[in-house]
């Protein structure tokens, strides 16, 4: 076909376009600079455009051919960017991922909460109920139906804040601060009939200056059961199965006779190291945490005494049962390594939120 | 309690190790906390429980001894003389049931030196300082049957000697060169001029054996466990003799101390025995008799055994078999185990010697009363709540405290119009009273970790408070949540009080404007009528007071009221269809209140589902005193699908009745 001179400039163009629009694609690597090659290319102000804006001027007869011819092009640079987009788009953006992580806003239940739950959580697995009782107790409560005598050395064990507060009568006695949460055994057994198992957590108060090992204020949890049958191997089994629970199914407990003026027979319970697993016993080691004894106590213990079941209206002739005391505090301590119990009641949150939920 | 091995050896046959000898004894119960090689002996350092009053004595160990290791202990019991008798100085004890019985030998003619290098060793390998022969034979003696002594110089004596409560004030210089203040509630030893020593519990020093005493006036005596307890305790003084006799002096072997002590002045003092005297005399029964069924303490101990192996083991523990059958024993315990009153005190004699560790543990199925459930059942269900509302609560992003339940008086006063129970002893005056808030100990906590660089916390704390009722007295389990920074953070607080009731399923719940003392814009929750709590921000005074960094925000919620106004919850239908939102931006002048503009919203829309503040924000443009926020209005059906312009046209009604009110300005 017969080009007129015009033309030959559109064909030139046309040729022109296609040959940068190769350089220019070979450039682009970006998806950013695919879309600024479609602007150049395709846009408003594109040469294409700017072409098609200037059919009208061409003769009559080739308006059409040229029309088609731009739109061929136009076209044809189209779906290559559009691929090329494609191809891009199938690409995942690539984030940082050293950026810090963002944590939820987490709370925290305080360890010696914690703690206190697991606890009781694998008494009730045994079959124990789990009952708070009071912190504000009587003298009667607290010291002589547990079988310890006023004005006994026994009482030195247990020295106890006083309230300021009338006695509701004489055999009640003083209104204090419990020293221990054995009152709360006495008030369960007064109030039940047996058989009968509770285990009772709460905060007990000895007025002791405040150092790295003493608090005046600290945790503990009573357990007792009473039944027909119960003996003291029942409560061996009992503590053996807690301590496999709380520590680790490997750990031994040992039982040494010791005096307590409310069980008889009494012992008390050391636990094999949970740090040095007992292999420093020997040969006087360096286990910090049991100094090299492989050995921890844990708890006291004992079958409880006739005199205090008969306080509480059980028949001792008919019934037998155990019971047990541990501090929370101090088995914290021990078995997460903590070594100033101040830690628990200034509530630092550089300290509570190493304690997640 | 110290004691030596070379000691312990005079009476019983030793041939393991001495660490052996200690575990036996830790494991029979006599703990040995130290054991330390001094020469040619070991000092071993014991806890000696408070009911064993035979183990401050070295025979009592001794017996011990024998039974760990399955022996016999040997003693020999020195010869008792009475004669002459002494005349020259008379004894009397004002009250019997203070000193029922006391026991006086005269030595003349004694020379004070160092003791001989045995008795020095012994002395002092049993803790005890070695002084000179007199005072060493004392302390020896006492170190061997239990029974302190005391030794005067019988020539500082000035008169007679009477046991007796101290006159009020009296002053008393003991041999320890301390001067102290007498009261009625210590018994003295006095002659007819002066007080010479504090009964059971230290000599005084103007009668003091010294290096120029040539005559000894020797006591022994029982004095009343109480009195010495009272006694020392009141003067805040703790001897060795004081120790024994508080756990209770054996009266048996009284006369062999004395007399012992006696025989070595003459043997190593170079003194001649002149005169005894006694008054009163012994009060202490013989240990009872005591039966033993042998199948009710396998049931008690939950392990079998042999009843020859009980015998046995009985007999090394110096219990006298008085009758045995196939499947019981009758046994009459040593005559200083006082502690042995009962079949279980036999038990544990057995279980100990026989082994804590041979006991077979098992598992025991526990049973429980059908009468007592529904009571067990409730108190452990509010063990249960109080542990679902922990829970609840730090997953909500608190962290929870534990605080003292004890603090000031002072202090707490700032809180509350409660006069708080107050401590009879307390330790400090920083904690003397038992706190009916939980507010005081929040600020504390808070206050100690922004001080320390932390900021808008969330912190929460499950305690007790005590309120005093007259004369009686009330626990209660509280709730108490802080919040602290900017002051829209109030609202995360009543959103956090909103979200544990709705948690609860406790419905009609409102909120009152009340005043509450050290808190500003003070909100009382109310359930059914009853205050069931509060919420407030910590004025500024008291912020200032307390050193506070930011500002706080404090809601205390009574536990036991939320478990009563708890419901169960139940399903309820919800809209299948698309819930649709258009946000109004306005402002409103101060004294308006936004329940003003939510009665406005909720009188007016039909579909309205929900509304929330999405947006709050403070504008230079806006007319002074007026606030400006962005809500969201939820639009919904239950049964269509709504569409654009019918959202819109409630929307714009709801625009319209907003734009009516005076000092409500839509933006």
């Amino acid at each position: 076909m017969y080009l007129s001179y015009k033309n030959k400039i559109m064909a030139a163009e046309i040729k022109t376009i296609k040959s940068n629009f190769q350089k220019d694609l070979e450039n682009a690597e970006s998806r950013e600079s695919l879309k600024k090659l479609k602007i150049k290319y395709l846009g408003r102000k594109s040469k294409i455009s700017e072409l098609f804006s200037n059919i009208p001027n061409l003769p009559k007869q080739e308006r059409g051919y040229w029309g088609k011819e731009l739109n061929i092009l136009k076209n044809q640079i189209s779906s290559v960017i559009e691929a090329r987009l494609a191809g891009k788009s199938q690409k995942e953006e690539k984030i940082d991922l050293t950026y810090p992580a963002r944590l939820p806003d987490q709370g925290s239940n305080h360890i010696l909460s914690s703690v206190t739950n697991d606890i009781c959580l694998i008494f009730k697995e045994l079959g124990f109920n789990i009952i708070s009782g009071n912190e504000v107790e009587d003298e009667w409560h607290n010291f002589s139906a547990l079988n310890i005598p006023l004005e006994h050395p026994s009482r030195d064990a247990f020295d106890t804040f006083y309230l300021d507060l009338p006695e509701k009568n004489q055999k009640s006695g003083s209104w204090l601060l419990r020293s221990h949460t054995s009152p709360s055994q006495i008030r369960m057994m007064q109030k039940l009939n047996p058989p009968l198992a509770v285990v009772s957590p709460g905060r007990v108060y000895r007025p002791d200056v405040v150092d790295a090992t003493h608090s005046f204020m600290f945790y503990q949890i009573e357990g007792f059961a009473v039944g027909e049958n119960l003996s003291f191997a029942d409560l061996k089994g009992t503590l053996l199965y807690f301590a496999k629970q709380f520590f680790s199914q490997e750990v031994q407990l040992r039982f040494r006779p010791h005096f307590f003026p409310f069980t008889e027979p009494s012992a008390e319970v050391d636990v094999s190291c949970v740090i040095c697993a007992g292999s420093q016993a020997e040969g006087g080691g360096r286990c910090s945490v049991c100094k090299g004894k492989g050995w921890l106590e844990i708890l006291g213990c004992g079958m409880i005494h006739p005199n205090v079941l008969e306080a509480c209206g059980i028949d001792s002739k008919k019934y037998q049962g155990f019971a047990f005391g541990m501090g929370v505090d101090r088995i914290v301590m021990q078995k997460y390594q903590i070594n100033d119990i101040r830690l628990f009641y200034e509530n630092d949150l550089n300290f509570l939120k190493q304690f997640p939920i | 309690m110290k004691f030596s091995l070379n000691f312990l050896k005079q009476f019983v046959e030793i041939k393991v190790s001495a660490k052996e000898l200690a575990d036996k004894f830790t494991s029979a119960g006599l703990e040995i906390e130290n054991l330390k090689k001094i020469s040619e002996d070991w000092v071993f350092d014991a806890e000696v429980t408070t009911n064993r009053y035979d183990w401050l004595s070295i025979l009592g160990i001794a017996q011990e001894a024998a039974a760990v290791l399955g022996k016999n202990i040997k003693i020999n019991y020195p010869k008792i003389k009475i004669k002459p008798g002494l005349t020259e100085i008379s004894i009397s004890a004002e009250d019997k049931k203070d000193c029922p019985y006391y026991l006086a030998r005269v030595i003349e003619g004694i020379k004070v030196a160092p003791s001989p290098d045995w008795l020095k060793k012994l002395v002092v390998n049993c803790g005890m300082a070695s002084v000179n022969n007199i005072v060493d034979i004392t302390n020896y003696c006492m170190l061997k049957w239990g029974n302190p002594l005391h030794a005067f110089d019988k020539d500082k004596i000035e008169g007679d000697i009477c046991i007796r409560r101290a006159k009020d004030k009296e002053e008393f210089v003991g041999i320890d060169q301390k001067r102290r203040v007498l009261s009625k509630e210590n018994l003295i030893i006095a002659d007819s001029k002066k007080t010479i020593a504090l009964a059971g519990v230290i000599g005084a020093k103007n009668t003091e054996v010294t290096s120029s005493t040539e005559n000894i006036f020797l006591e022994a005596a029982k004095f009343s466990p109480i009195t010495v307890r009272r006694s020392r305790r009141h003067l805040g003084l703790d001897t060795e003799s004081s120790y024994r006799f508080e756990r209770r002096v054996s009266e048996f072997f009284l006369d062999y101390a004395s007399q012992e002590a006696a025989d070595l002045i003459e043997e190593l003092a170079k003194g001649k025995f002149s005169g005894f005297k006694k008054i009163g005399k012994k009060t202490e029964k013989q240990p009872k008799d005591i039966t033993i069924g042998l199948a009710k303490m396998k049931n008690y101990l939950g392990t079998d055994f042999k009843i020859n192996k009980v015998k046995k083991i009985l007999k090394t523990l110096n219990f006298k078999i008085q009758k045995s059958t196939t499947d019981k024993i009758k046994v009459k315990p040593a005559l200083s185990r006082f502690d042995i009153e009962k079949e279980v005190d036999v038990y544990e004699e057995f279980a100990r010697i026989y082994g804590y560790g041979r006991i077979k543990a098992k598992i025991p199925f526990l049973k429980k009363s059908q009468k007592d459930f529904s009571l067990l059942g409730r108190e452990e269900k509010f063990w249960e709540f109080k542990n679902k509302i922990r829970s609840f609560v730090s997953l909500s992003g608190f962290s929870e405290i534990i605080t003292y339940s004890i603090e000031s008086k002072e202090e707490l006063s700032l809180f509350t119009e409660e006069s708080g129970l107050e401590l009879k002893n307390p330790l400090r005056r920083q904690e003397d009273s038992l706190r009916p808030v939980l507010s005081l100990g929040m600020i504390k906590v808070v206050k100690h970790n922004l001080n320390r660089g932390k900021s808008n916390l969330n912190i929460f704390e499950i305690a007790d408070v005590y309120q005093k009722n007259k004369n009686s007295l009330k626990e209660k389990p509280f709730l108490s949540l802080g919040i602290s920074g900017e002051k829209t953070r109030f609202f995360l607080l009543k959103g956090q009080v909103l979200a544990i009731l709705n948690y609860l399923n406790i419905k009609s719940v409102q909120f009152k404007e009340s005043k509450k003392k050290s808190f500003s814009n003070a909100l009382e929750v109310v359930v059914k009528g009853e205050v069931v709590g509060f919420l407030g921000k910590i004025n500024k005074k008291e912020k200032e007071k307390f050193g506070l960094k930011e500002d706080l925000f404090i809601s205390e919620l009574d536990l036991r009221l939320l478990e009563k106004y708890k419901r169960d919850k139940k399903f309820k239908p919800f809209s299948r269809f698309p819930a649709v939102w258009r946000d109004i931006s306005l402002a409103i002048e101060e004294k308006i209140k936004f329940k003003e503009v939510r009665r406005i919203i909720e009188k007016e829309g039909q579909y309205l589902a929900d509304l929330a503040v999405i947006d709050s924000y403070q504008s230079q443009e806006l007319p002074p005193g007026y606030f400006a926020f962005t809500l969201r209005i939820f639009y919904q059906s239950k049964q269509k699908t709504l569409n654009s312009n019918e959202v819109d046209s409630y929307h714009n009604n709801i625009r319209k009745k907003l734009d009516k009110k005076t000092g409500i300005i839509l933006r």
